[in-house]
């Protein structure tokens, strides 16, 4: 029941919030330089083709007139017309979000299992070799920017060894599986197809490796060093002379308290992950919706600017609902202040 | 953790580990694929079928009347049939249209159709067609349609085979712009209209329908064509013309030109030719690639500095002469790809029209000297530093902003660069007040001949945009240049454009910097016909497919 309450309650800070970007957005994108209308229409076209435009776009109108009717629209789902593509933004972005969000979520479970994974083995052999290993290695994945490691992945795994694929969600000629929720592997084995699914993942593992690469560096950083903090306190000493088999004090009382900084960066990251995917997009040749939003931006393209990070706004609002919802799960006191209420 | 988490580890790793080792073979193709696979489908479903696949920077528009870019260019060649096609000397020779006659007056257009043509769906291609073309291209009024809007008073079509186009006005270019006249069928079109839209009765004439699907008669068909990935078209086996005999069964346009990407796609044989965006060192490590070789060619395009002549110290000749004669030309092109030459005047020297006796200025910093000591600025040039804009988007173009600068130092002239987002280039470019110094640009003509570029460049009429900066705004210029237009004879015309250049020149209104030379990487078993030297110098049809073998 708290956490019903809970939710309502973000939801509805959620609205306002979006309501705020929404306006900062809109505003900010319409004060960049260049007529879009003219950067659309091109520079030889006639002038009445760029004012029909502009009519077309409202763009002739005062910018609160042009939020309003921004907004109206897009409360109906209709994000206005995209100047590059030509069709509406929200058709775009339902093509295209499918293709980032899939990305992001095997960098998620990367970021997860890899990141926790190296700073529990970190933690564990404190200040021996491995643990200086993971650490070195850490620096290196925080310090290292994702198209590094994109291209790195790109001339060693597609290139040099020739183990996965270079372009794209799936080899040529392969047709994608019917649509369900637009994740392929997903959909793939959904309906069966399994030479499908395989092929995917494939074509996944180096862009999402190359995407969550900074993410695990941190979240092992994180792991370790809340883990180290935890490994010296009374209880776990007590829980050692009582006899409590080592890895049981491991995962369940040292682990599970130590994740709670982890969680909170980790569903951060995976939402920041979904908009700064842009270059990986580009160098795998993914079709995603944070390339459609950098080509948007550098083309003036008003309506996909919004669109876009909208649809962003709102992925990083329901990660941090699911962060507050981990961590009241993994901390009983953050869960009994929500149910006091406060 | 909790121990269904942890069983699942393995698991996972077990995935991503076996992913990465499997080796990658070509899947079984799809049930649901049947239909691409009917009309033949990539290597990965039927390796016999031949795919050529070239790199291109994204977007693409497929919409006749909105096309217009490098990419566009291509796509639309290949996908539609024109009343005229261009030829490697410039010229055009009969296409859809089997021939055609002018009035006396210049005024009237009649063209013979080839009979028999047939589009994608199987419909005959009529005379009908190539007027809702034309009026649907004037009516939206994007892409090409500028070659048209002012031009073409009225099209009509006297019988199913016949086309006549009334002019408002002689005009000497109005034959070789056909060929970026697309032929649409119109039953097709209308028949995916839909009803809502800016058009008036014509809703959205089509515009939804047509960013996605083809409605032409050319040698190729979209097959598919998903949002940011490619562009995939298959041979359209019932095309009127020739292919030669081993032209590819389908041309897939990939949204691809980050270099790593393009290097490993070359190397792993999974791309036959790259796009022209490739930089030098780029170019220079493909060439190292065992069966990759780069071609390179002149594709119409200058690279200028472009003066704002209105704007102290360069609304002084002298000051202009002084850097155009202090300006090192020779390590400029020797910057760039071999084959690049240093520009003769206003145009490029591959357009029909180009003089190549005008007046040039060859490196001298002693007369560069000579000629700021003749500027009324001369005291004080050191007030007046030079502001240098180049498009931040396209960073090859720094180096010639460091040079210019450390040329200009030798002879006292004070220069700013400044790196300029291309949006805030074309916003500052439109208007006098804003415009800056100097502006680092390439501009490509439209049509293989002097006079679109001369208009594009130095005609009042496009003052106000990023093609010109110089805003000379001369009547008299003008003048000259509308009435080379309006000239039907070709040597006629060209002997105006000499002229035309011969003036210009000498005014030293822009830097003319150098020929740009289009570089592509290619794959040896590619017979390509621009790489040949075969070189259709004209936007898009260097990638024409019909003429491109593939030999692997």
């Amino acid at each position: 029941m708290q956490i019903a309450a809970f939710i309502v309650r973000r939801a509805v800070h959620s609205v306002v919030v979006l309501l705020g970007l929404s306006m900062v957005i809109f505003v900010i994108s319409r004060i960049l330089p260049g007529d879009p209308a003219r950067v659309a229409a091109g520079a030889r076209a006639p002038d009445w083709v760029v004012d029909n435009l502009r009519e077309q776009m409202h763009l002739n109108d005062p910018l609160p007139v042009q939020y309003v009717y921004w907004l109206r629209d897009a409360v109906q789902g209709d994000l206005g017309l995209s100047l590059v593509t030509r069709r509406n933004v929200a058709q775009d972005i339902l093509e295209l979000f499918p293709a980032t969000f899939e990305l992001a979520l095997y960098a998620g479970v990367m970021m997860a299992i890899l990141g926790v994974g190296l700073g529990a083995v970190s933690a564990r052999h404190k200040d021996r070799w491995l643990d200086n290993l993971v650490r070195v290695l850490s620096y290196m994945g925080v310090v290292t920017p994702s198209f590094v490691w994109a291209i790195l992945f790109l001339l060693v795994f597609g290139f040099t060894l020739g183990w996965l694929p270079t372009l794209g969600r799936l080899t040529e000629g392969l047709q994608p599986p019917p649509r369900i929720t637009g994740l392929y592997t997903v959909d793939a084995l959904l309906t069966g197809r399994v030479e499908v699914f395989w092929d995917a993942l494939q074509h996944i593992v180096s862009p999402a490796l190359a995407l969550a690469m900074g993410s695990i560096a941190q979240q092992a950083r994180i792991t370790r060093s809340a883990m180290a903090d935890n490994l010296g306190k009374d209880y776990i000493a007590a829980l050692r002379a009582l006899g409590v088999p080592e890895r049981v004090v491991m995962n369940r009382f040292l682990l599970k308290p130590s994740l709670i900084p982890t969680v909170s960066i980790l569903g951060l990251d995976f939402a920041a992950t979904m908009s700064n995917a842009f270059l990986v997009e580009l160098i795998f040749n993914w079709p995603g919706i944070s390339r459609y939003g950098i080509n948007a931006m550098l083309r003036k393209d008003l309506n996909a600017i919004a669109g876009v990070i909208l649809v962003l706004g709102v992925v990083f609002i329901v990660a941090n609902i699911l962060v507050d919802m981990a961590v009241a799960y993994l901390d009983p006191r953050i869960r009994l202040r929500t149910a006091r209420g406060r | 953790m909790p121990r269904p988490l942890a069983a699942l580890i393995p698991v996972l790793v077990l995935v991503l580990v076996a992913a990465c080792a499997a080796p990658q073979q070509p899947s079984a193709p799809a049930p649901q694929q049947a239909a691409a696979d009917a009309q033949g489908a990539g290597p990965a479903t039927a390796p016999e079928t031949q795919v050529l696949r070239v790199s291109f920077a994204w977007p693409t528009h497929i919409d006749p009347a909105m096309g217009s870019d490098f990419s566009s260019a291509t796509a639309l060649a290949n996908l539609y049939d024109t009343l005229v096609f261009p030829e490697p000397d410039g010229g055009v020779k009969p296409w859809l249209a089997e021939s055609w006659e002018t009035s006396p007056d210049g005024l009237t257009w009649t063209f013979r159709l080839r009979q028999g043509v047939r589009f994608h769906d199987g419909s005959e291609l009529k005379a009908s067609d190539v007027v809702y073309s034309m009026e649907r291209l004037l009516t939206v009024g994007e892409g090409f349609a500028y070659l048209f809007t002012g031009v073409v008073e009225r099209v009509s079509a006297p019988d199913d085979y016949t086309v006549e186009f009334v002019l408002s006005q002689p005009n000497g270019l109005f034959l070789p712009s056909l060929i970026r006249l697309y032929i649409l069928n119109e039953d097709r079109v209308r028949a995916n209209t839909k009803a809502e839209g800016p058009y008036g009765e014509n809703g959205d004439y089509g515009q939804e329908f047509l960013q996605t699907h083809d409605a032409g008669s050319g040698p190729y068909r979209v097959v598919e064509f998903p949002l940011e990935e490619y562009l995939l078209m298959e041979r359209f086996e019932d095309w009127w013309g020739e292919f030669v005999p081993n032209a590819p069964d389908q041309f897939r346009m990939i949204a691809a030109t980050e270099p790593a990407t393009v290097r490993t796609l070359m190397a792993n044989r999974e791309l036959d030719i790259s796009d022209q965006w490739q930089p030098i060192e780029s170019l220079e490590a493909l060439q190292q690639i065992d069966g990759v070789e780069v071609a390179a060619f002149s594709n119409m395009t200058g690279f200028y500095f472009m003066l704002n002549n209105r704007l102290p110290p360069l609304d002084d000749l002298h000051c202009r002469r002084a850097l155009s004669y202090g300006f090192d030309y020779d390590t400029a092109v020797s910057l760039e790809w071999p084959g690049t030459t240093a520009m003769v005047g206003p145009v490029p020297k591959a357009l029909g029209g180009h003089n190549p006796e005008v007046m040039t200025y060859p490196y001298d910093p002693e007369k560069a000297r000579e000629e700021l000591a003749q500027c009324r600025y001369a005291d004080t040039i050191q007030d007046y530093p030079i502001e240098f804009v180049w498009v931040s988007e396209v960073p090859d173009e720094e180096k010639f902003a460091l040079l210019f600068q450390a040329n200009m130092a030798e002879i006292g002239i004070p220069v700013e660069i400044v790196s300029m987002p291309w949006l805030s280039v074309v916003e500052n470019t439109s208007k006098q007040e804003t415009s800056p110094h100097l502006v680092s640009i390439y501009v490509s003509s439209d049509l293989p001949e002097a006079g679109p570029l001369l208009k594009q460049r130095y005609h009042s009429s496009t003052a106000a945009t990023w093609s010109q900066n110089e805003w000379l705004l001369d009547p008299e210029l003008d003048a000259a240049i509308d009435d080379a237009l309006a000239t039907l004879d070709p040597e006629e015309r060209f002997a105006k454009y000499r002229a035309i250049q011969a003036d210009l020149a000498e005014r030293a209104p822009s830097i003319f910097v150098y020929d740009q030379v289009e570089k592509h990487a290619y794959q040896s078993y590619v017979d390509w016909p621009a790489a040949r030297g075969e070189v259709i110098p004209v936007m898009g049809y260097n990638l024409w497919a019909p003429a491109i073998g593939l030999d692997r």
